[in-house]
C-alpha cells in the first residue's frame, strides 16, 4: 500500500516536472523576444542596458506601418467569414438532426487536415488560372477563412454544445420569424461563443505567413515583411523584436481575457469544470 | 404573399432548414478548398514555360519527382522528421495532458490555455524566438561559450535543430487534442480496475489509453500533417543544407517559377497526408473510444 502511494506520488512528480519543461520550451523563447527588444545588445544582452531604441524604429517605419494596417484588414475580413460560415454550420449541426450532419462536419473540419503551405500554394493557382483573380486583399482573406473556419467552428460547436434550442423553438411558435428569432433569442446567448471564435480566426489570419504570402500578390502584412528581416538575420532587425514582444503581448493578453470570462462562468467554450 | 417565409419554413422541414443553413459554408470549404487542391492536381500533368502554365498534358512532373535522387531525399528527409517530431511530441504530451485533466483541479483551463496560446503568435515570430534562444549563435550557445564551455553541437544547423523547432510550432496541438480528450473520460473507470486488482499500469493499457485513443490519433495527425510540409523552420534553423519537401516545394512558387513541378510536389505532399490519416482513422474505432455522438 504505501509502495504503491509512493509509486503514485513520483508519477505525479515527474508528470508535473515534465509539464515544467514543456512551459519553459514554450515560453523561454517569447521571454528572450520581449527581453531583448528592451536591450541595447541584441546579441549578448548582458549585462542588462534597456532601451525602447527598437520600440521607435518600428513606430517611425512606415512599412511596418502599412503592413500592420494590411494584417488588420486581412485578418478582419478573414475573421467575419468565418464566423458567418462557423455560426451558421454549429446552430445547423447541433439544432437538427439530419443524416447529412456527418458529411457537414467533416467538411467544416477537413481544411484542419491540410498543411498551410498547400492552401496558399493550391489557392495560388486556383484564383490565377481558374478564376482569373490577381493576388490581393480579397483572395488572401478568403484562402485565410478557409483555415479559420474550421478553428471557429470547433469553439462554436464546443460552446453551444448545450445550448437549448427549444428556446428558439417557442419564440417561433409565439410567431417570430427565423432572423428575428435570431436576433432576439439566440444571439444574446451565444454572443462570447461567436466574439470567441471571431477573436481566434481574427488572430490566425493575422499572423499567418504560408497562406498570406502566395495570395496576396506585393501586398505587405506584418508576417511577410517580418519573414523579409529574419532572412536577413535576427541581429539585422532589432524592430522585429519589438514586433514579436507586441504580438505576442496581445496574444497573451486575448487568452487572458477569454480565461477571465470562462473563470467567471460568463462563456464556457465548451470547458467544464 | 404575405406569409412567404414562414411557408417557405413550413414547407422545407428541419432536413431543409438545416441543409439551407449548413451547405452555404460547407460549400465555401469545397469550392476554395477542394477547387484548389483539383486544379494543382490537373495543373501537376502540364508544363511550365516562362511564369506561365501550359496545358500539354504529360508525366514529366511526377518522373521527376520519383527518379531524381535529391527529391526522394527531400521527400523521406520530410516524412521521417515528421514521424519522429509527431512520435516526441506523443510521447511527451501524453503524461503532461494526463497530469492537467487528473491533477489540474481547478486550474486545469488555466494550464490548457497557457500550453494552447503561443501557438496562435504565428509562425515566423516564433521561429525568430527558437532561434534566438537555440540557433547556432543563440543565447544557450553563447552563454555555454561565455563560460568557457563547447557549445551544444547537435543544435547547431542540423536535422535534430529543425525537429525541435517544428516540436516547437506544433507541439500544442497534440497536448490539446489529448487534454480534450481526457476531460470526457470517465477516471471512475480505473477506481473499478483497481477495485477489481488490475495494476495501474495494466489500467492504463487496457482503459485510459484505448478509450483515449482517438483524441491520440487526431493529435498525432494536427501534428503530422503541418510538420511534413514546413518549409520555413529548417532554412532556419536547420542550415543552408537542411531543405525539406516543404521548402523546396516554395521554391518552385518563388524564384524558379515551375509551377507545374510544384503543383506536382503538393499533389505528392497531399497524397502522403492523406494516405497518413486514412490509415490512422482505420485504426479508431468509435465505439470503442467511448465516443456517443452526444457532443462533449
Amino acid at each position: 500500500m504505501a509502495a504503491a502511494g509512493a509509486g503514485h506520488v513520483a508519477t505525479k512528480g515527474v508528470a508535473s516536472l515534465l509539464l515544467g519543461g514543456l512551459y519553459l520550451f514554450l515560453y523561454a523563447p517569447i521571454a528572450y523576444v520581449i527581453y531583448i527588444s528592451v536591450n541595447k545588445d541584441l546579441i549578448w544582452p548582458f549585462p542588462p542596458q534597456f532601451t525602447l531604441e527598437a520600440y521607435e524604429l518600428l513606430a517611425n517605419s512606415s512599412t511596418y506601418k502599412d503592413a500592420l494596417w494590411n494584417s488588420v484588414l486581412l485578418g478582419l475580413g478573414s475573421a467575419i467569414i468565418c464566423t458567418f460560415f462557423a455560426t451558421m454550420g454549429s446552430i445547423s449541426i447541433l439544432k437538427y438532426r439530419s443524416r447529412w450532419r456527418g458529411l457537414i462536419a467533416i467538411v467544416y473540419l477537413a481544411p484542419l487536415f491540410i498543411a498551410d503551405l498547400l492552401v496558399g500554394i493550391s489557392s495560388l493557382l486556383f484564383n490565377r488560372q481558374v478564376l482569373d483573380l490577381p493576388g490581393n486583399m480579397g483572395s488572401a482573406m478568403i484562402a485565410n477563412a478557409v483555415h479559420g473556419t474550421s478553428f471557429a467552428f470547433l469553439i462554436m460547436l464546443a460552446q453551444l454544445a448545450r445550448y437549448d434550442w427549444r428556446l428558439d423553438d417557442a419564440a417561433m411558435v409565439f410567431g417570430a420569424r427565423p432572423l428575428r428569432c435570431f436576433w432576439e433569442v439566440t444571439l444574446p446567448i451565444i454572443w462570447p461563443a461567436m466574439l470567441g471564435a471571431f477573436i481566434i480566426s481574427f488572430i490566425l489570419a493575422f499572423n499567418n505567413l504560408e497562406i498570406s504570402f502566395y495570395n496576396l500578390g506585393a501586398i505587405p502584412t506584418l508576417p511577410t515583411i517580418a519573414w523579409g528581416s529574419l532572412r536577413f538575420g535576427l541581429s539585422q532587425s532589432p524592430e522585429l523584436f519589438a514586433l514579436a514582444a507586441l504580438v505576442n503581448g496581445a496574444v497573451l493578453l486575448a487568452f487572458t481575457v477569454m480565461y477571465l470570462l470562462m473563470r467567471y462562468r460568463i462563456v464556457s467554450f465548451g470547458h467544464r469544470d | 404573399m404575405a406569409y412567404g417565409p414562414s411557408t417557405l419554413r413550413r414547407r422545407l422541414g428541419p432536413e431543409g432548414r438545416f441543409l439551407l443553413m449548413a451547405v452555404p459554408g460547407a460549400l465555401f470549404i469545397v469550392v476554395f478548398l477542394l477547387g484548389p487542391i483539383v486544379s494543382i492536381i490537373v495543373f501537376s500533368f502540364w508544363r511550365t514555360e516562362v511564369f506561365n502554365l501550359i496545358p500539354d498534358w504529360n508525366i514529366d512532373n511526377y518522373v521527376i519527382l520519383f527518379t531524381e535522387s535529391t527529391y526522394i531525399e527531400f521527400l523521406k528527409r520530410s516524412f521521417v522528421t515528421a514521424v519522429l517530431v509527431s512520435l516526441a511530441c506523443l510521447i511527451y504530451s501524453w503524461p503532461v495532458a494526463y497530469f492537467i485533466a487528473k491533477h489540474g483541479d481547478r486550474y486545469r483551463l488555466l494550464l490548457v490555455l497557457a500550453l494552447a496560446a503561443p501557438f496562435f503568435t504565428g509562425i515566423i515570430l516564433r521561429i525568430a524566438g527558437i532561434q534566438g534562444v537555440m540557433g547556432p549563435v543563440g543565447i544557450v550557445n553563447l552563454a555555454l561559450m561565455n563560460f568557457g564551455m563547447q557549445p551544444i553541437e547537435f543544435i547547431m544547423y542540423t536535422q535534430t535543430a529543425t525537429g525541435i523547432g517544428i516540436a516547437y510550432l506544433f507541439v500544442p496541438f497534440m497536448v490539446t487534442a489529448i487534454y480534450l480528450s481526457l476531460l470526457n473520460f470517465d477516471f471512475e473507470l480505473l477506481e473499478v480496475a483497481k477495485i477489481n486488482g488490475a495494476r495501474p499500469w495494466r489500467a492504463f493499457i487496457e482503459i485510459t489509453w484505448p478509450l483515449n485513443w482517438i483524441g491520440t490519433v487526431i493529435g498525432l495527425v494536427l501534428v503530422f500533417v503541418p510538420s511534413m510540409a514546413e518549409s520555413i523552420t529548417p532554412r532556419f534553423l536547420g542550415g543552408p543544407n537542411a531543405a525539406s519537401f516543404g521548402s523546396v516545394l516554395s521554391l518552385q512558387f518563388g524564384e524558379t517559377g515551375t509551377w507545374a513541378l510544384g503543383s506536382a510536389m503538393g499533389v505528392v505532399l497531399f497524397a502522403v497526408s492523406s494516405i497518413v490519416i486514412f490509415a490512422m482513422w482505420r485504426t479508431v474505432n468509435l465505439q470503442r473510444s467511448g465516443f456517443t455522438g452526444k457532443g462533449s
